[in-house]
């Protein structure tokens, strides 16, 4: 056997690159997501950050640095739509996790954009692995309802990766929180209740220290419709009730979880609720999730509802493998119904969409971030891999602890190393 | 020990033919003249009553065959004739058999899934965790006196959803929190009211065991032992030890040198099964360190580590575990939520197997367990960036032919060849890409799940007649 070096020499440029530079991808299957189909042989040029343009065929720019795709599939930066990115390193080492408060008064005030650690492994990997982007959000805490309010990460290669926060409100709800609600869920959902007419009520009172508490300041853009309120929850009483929470507070509603969405998809359409959801999900693991099936996000998308996938796997996936689970989990729901495009769209615009940022990224389209992954094979096969992760316009090292430790012990179990 | 060994394993394979007749074993003796008594802790009480399901002989035709011992055979031939594999080729034909056409389909022996909890870690998991989960028994470090059969439930919905997904065998682990978790047992997901109809016939036993954090934290947060992670070492030597004198007191009993038996101890029991080499060791580890340690108290007391579980810094030790002969049953990209596991790469598996080790993918998860072709297509995935040659027909081997040998089957399953057990999976296409499903699952020559008739699977007792 033969241990040659096959590592995509042909797509490797030396030199520093920036954000500012001018890229030309050319030969590209350019996924642009703004269509149903792909752009064959495109030419993505990109400036500034920017795409500039995707044409079929089209010249590249004279300066531009080029990067030949040769044929390969292009798609948007990864989007996770839900995960504890830079949040936790080991998760059982307690110092390293920061991802959730067990006490405290913050609620939902408890806000994840001050623990984020931009030079987390975990992130290195991710990044790596295509994503370009990733909601990261407060753990289930120990106070009832609400986990607190999450961040939109940019996964670029700087020490600052907090691009919008908050995001989002972040409440768990369900047979396995009640008891911090004292023992059942429908207390968890009358606490919701109360806060949000709390928050209601103090906020339209003069400003002192009783009307703008922190958790009020936090809902009010929640109220206000300016952020989702999202709910962790999986069976389909405890959906139906999000719903009904989202129509008489007149909130915007995501659904994490979500694992009988399926049974109340007519309606979580019917109030433009998008669900995030699991697709490995299909065992009966706990008694909220009787009604998991492989082919929840196939039944959802075809009731209408927007569906983005993430896979939890015990929250190992979540976060330590956030892009190559999230591809696995969009290429198991295709396999099981869903369409391709939809498919690809799950981790990329749909969840750009669900946190309101798809005039930015989640396609590649004149104008969007320069968020762009060059991929081996089908990016919804879990064995492709990223070729080049390019953020916004700047071309993104692969290296990762990962690789360094495959380099340094490939030659002590006698094969040959591969670093270039 | 190895004249010792030969008697331990003749009563085991007498106790295999005499499955159905529990106790019939200890009469073994008298067909074995080197042996005046057999080993009582070498026969097993509770016997497989596992009986095939109807079935017909099969002709599968046309399809693409990996046939687990590293051959790829194109628009091949597979004949299936009472439960067995007859045939492999090219242009078979069989008076009576059923034909599948399969062209533009895969074939691959059936999946084995070399580490499972299902049903002991059985679904749905609540709070009655005491009540639903069966996973290893916590008084103790050492719970080497417990069968993880005896707790398994066999109306876990995990065990259809493992048969839907290509798996015709899988080995019920304990858990590792216990330094000996317990013994193991192999199954069939067929369905069953009774864990005993499930078991592989005349399957030996594996010991599951465990090193690094999981013993130490549990029971030093309890204030026992062990805290450390020499403690753990000292504990199992300590065990060992013992199991050797009780072996000792066995052989002498045997030979006519002591009058009377020594006093049944069921964990000396399982533990003299790993010194005769007919229990196999199945270990818990991640580090390099602690598996070279664990390889080094094997070495002291004479046996042979069949395999570690989780193993993720194999890739460190490769020259030490070839010359143990252990093999790592791995994840493909499991990483980090642990501080042993902060050296986890998902090149583990490619480089242990370019290097001449033995490598099997393992689920520890009734999710991963659906998955486990896909588990290797990772695992290879990456080692092909590395420059390493990893071809289907190669990696189909980590959830096959190898964990058939590490469970010591490998002459009745996991490779495509006359004489082996019929247990097939025809896949809808290439079975390393996730579009693909098994269409049809055969066990023993019995079609046990046909995916264009989903009434061949029952559903789990749990979800019938609810909403």
């Amino acid at each position: 056997m033969r241990y040659s070096l096959s590592l995509i020499a042909g797509l490797l440029v030396t030199g520093q690159t920036t954000g500012a530079q001018t890229i030309a991808i050319t030969h590209a299957k350019a996924w642009t997501l703004t269509s149903p189909d792909p752009v064959e042989n495109a030419t993505v040029v990109i400036s500034d950050g920017k795409i500039a343009s995707v044409t079929s065929g089209g010249a590249a720019p004279a300066k531009a640095r080029l990067i030949d795709a040769k044929g390969r599939p292009v798609t948007p930066g990864l989007v996770h739509a839900a995960t504890h990115l830079g949040l936790l390193e080991v998760s059982n080492a307690t110092e390293t996790v920061d991802s959730g408060i067990k006490s405290g008064i913050l609620g939902a005030a408890f806000d994840v954009q001050y623990g984020i650690n931009a030079n987390s492994t975990l992130i290195q990997l991710a990044r790596a692995d295509g994503v370009s982007r990733a909601i990261t959000y407060p753990a289930h805490s120990g106070v009832a309802p609400f986990s607190g309010s999450g961040v939109l990460l940019r996964l670029t290669d700087s020490s600052e990766l907090v691009e919008r926060a908050p995001i989002g409100v972040f409440a768990v709800i369900g047979g396995r929180s009640s008891s911090d609600a004292g023992g059942s869920r429908a207390a968890e959902w009358k606490l919701l209740r109360v806060a949000l007419d709390a928050a209601k009520v103090g906020l339209a009172a003069p400003p002192s220290p009783t009307t703008r508490t922190p958790e009020f300041l936090a809902l009010e853009p929640v109220l206000a419709g300016k952020i989702p309120l999202a709910i962790s929850v999986n069976r389909e009483s405890d959906i139906r009730q999000a719903i009904k929470l989202g129509t008489d507070y007149s909130l915007k509603i995501v659904i994490i979880g979500g694992a009988e969405g399926w049974r109340a998809a007519d309606a979580l359409a019917a109030a433009k609720i998008p669900v995030i959801l699991d697709p490995e999900a299909n065992l009966p693991a706990g008694f909220d999730e009787l009604g998991a099936r492989l082919d929840n996000a196939a039944l959802l998308h075809r009731a209408g509802v927007t569906v983005a996938v993430v896979v939890v796997a015990n929250g190992i996936h979540q976060s330590y493998n956030a892009g190559l689970s999230m591809r696995e989990g969009a290429g198991l729901a295709v396999a099981n119904g869903l369409p391709y495009i939809i498919g690809l769209k799950s981790i990329t615009l749909a969840p750009a969409q669900i946190w309101g940022m798809a005039d930015r990224c989640g396609t590649i389209a004149s104008g969007s971030d320069a968020d762009v992954v060059i991929w081996d094979g089908d990016p919804l096969e879990p064995s492709t891999l990223p070729v080049t992760v390019l953020i916004a316009g700047k071309e993104m090292s692969l290296v990762t602890h990962q690789t360094e430790l495959r380099d340094r012990y490939l030659p002590k179990a006698g094969l040959k190393a591969q670093r270039p | 020990m190895n004249t010792n060994r030969r008697g331990f394993l003749t009563v085991l394979a007498l106790v295999v033919t005499a499955a159905a007749a529990p106790g019939a074993a200890l009469s073994a003796a008298a067909t074995e003249p080197a042996t005046r008594i057999a080993l009582p802790f070498a026969v097993d009480p509770y016997p497989s009553t596992y009986q095939h399901l109807p079935r017909s002989d099969t002709l599968i035709r046309g399809a693409i065959v990996l046939d687990g011992a590293g051959q790829r055979i194109d628009n091949a031939d597979v004949l299936l004739r009472d439960g067995k594999i007859t045939a492999v080729g090219h242009g078979l034909s069989a008076a009576n058999a059923t034909v599948i056409d399969a062209r533009g389909r895969w074939v691959t022996p059936g999946i084995i899934d070399v580490h499972s909890h299902d049903g002991v870690f059985s679904i749905p998991y609540t709070s009655g965790d005491l009540e639903s989960s069966d996973v290893a028994e916590l008084s103790d470090p050492n719970a080497a006196d417990t069968w993880v059969e005896h707790a398994v439930n066999p109306q876990d919905p995990a065990f259809p959803v493992a048969l839907r997904s290509g798996v015709t065998t899988l080995q019920i682990l304990p858990g590792s929190t216990p330094l000996f978790s317990g013994r193991s047992v192999i199954v069939k997901p067929v369905p069953a009211a009774d864990v005993r109809a499930m078991k592989f016939p005349g399957a030996s036993q594996g010991l599951k065991m465990a090193c690094g954090e999981n013993p130490k934290s549990y029971f030093g947060e309890k204030g026992r032992a062990p805290n450390s992670r020499q403690g753990e070492i000292a504990l199992v030597r300590e065990a060992f030890l013992k199991a050797k004198e009780y072996l000792q007191g066995w052989r002498d009993y045997e030979s006519g040198a002591r009058a009377a038996p020594p006093d049944r101890d069921l964990k000396l029991d399982t533990l003299a099964g790993v010194l005769t080499g007919d229990i196999a060791v199945h270990m818990h580890c991640y580090r390099s360190g602690d598996m070279t340690t664990m390889l080094g108290v094997a070495a002291e007391f004479g046996f042979t580590i069949r395999a570690f579980r989780h193993a993720t810094e194999a890739y460190k030790i490769v020259p030490q575990l070839k010359s143990a002969g252990t093999c790592v049953a791995v994840w493909s990209d499991w990483w980090g939520f642990k501080m042993e596991l902060e050296d986890a790469i998902r090149e583990n598996a490619a480089i242990v197997d370019a290097a001449g080790g033995c490598v099997m993918m393992h689920s520890d998860s009734a999710i991963v367990g659906q998955r486990l072709a896909i588990e290797a297509a990772k695992a290879a995935a990456v080692g092909r960036r590395a420059g390493l040659n990893l071809p289907p027909e190669r990696i189909i081997r980590w959830v096959t032919s190898t964990p058939a040998k590490a469970l010591g089957l490998e002459d009745r399953i996991g490779t495509i060849a006359p004489g082996r057990n019929a247990d097939v999976v025809i896949w809808s296409g290439n079975p390393f890409s996730i579009y693909t499903r098994a269409d049809q699952v055969f066990i023993d020559g019995a079609m046990l799940y046909d995916r264009s008739n989903p009434r061949t699977v029952q559903e789990p007792d749990l979800l019938l007649g609810r909403p």
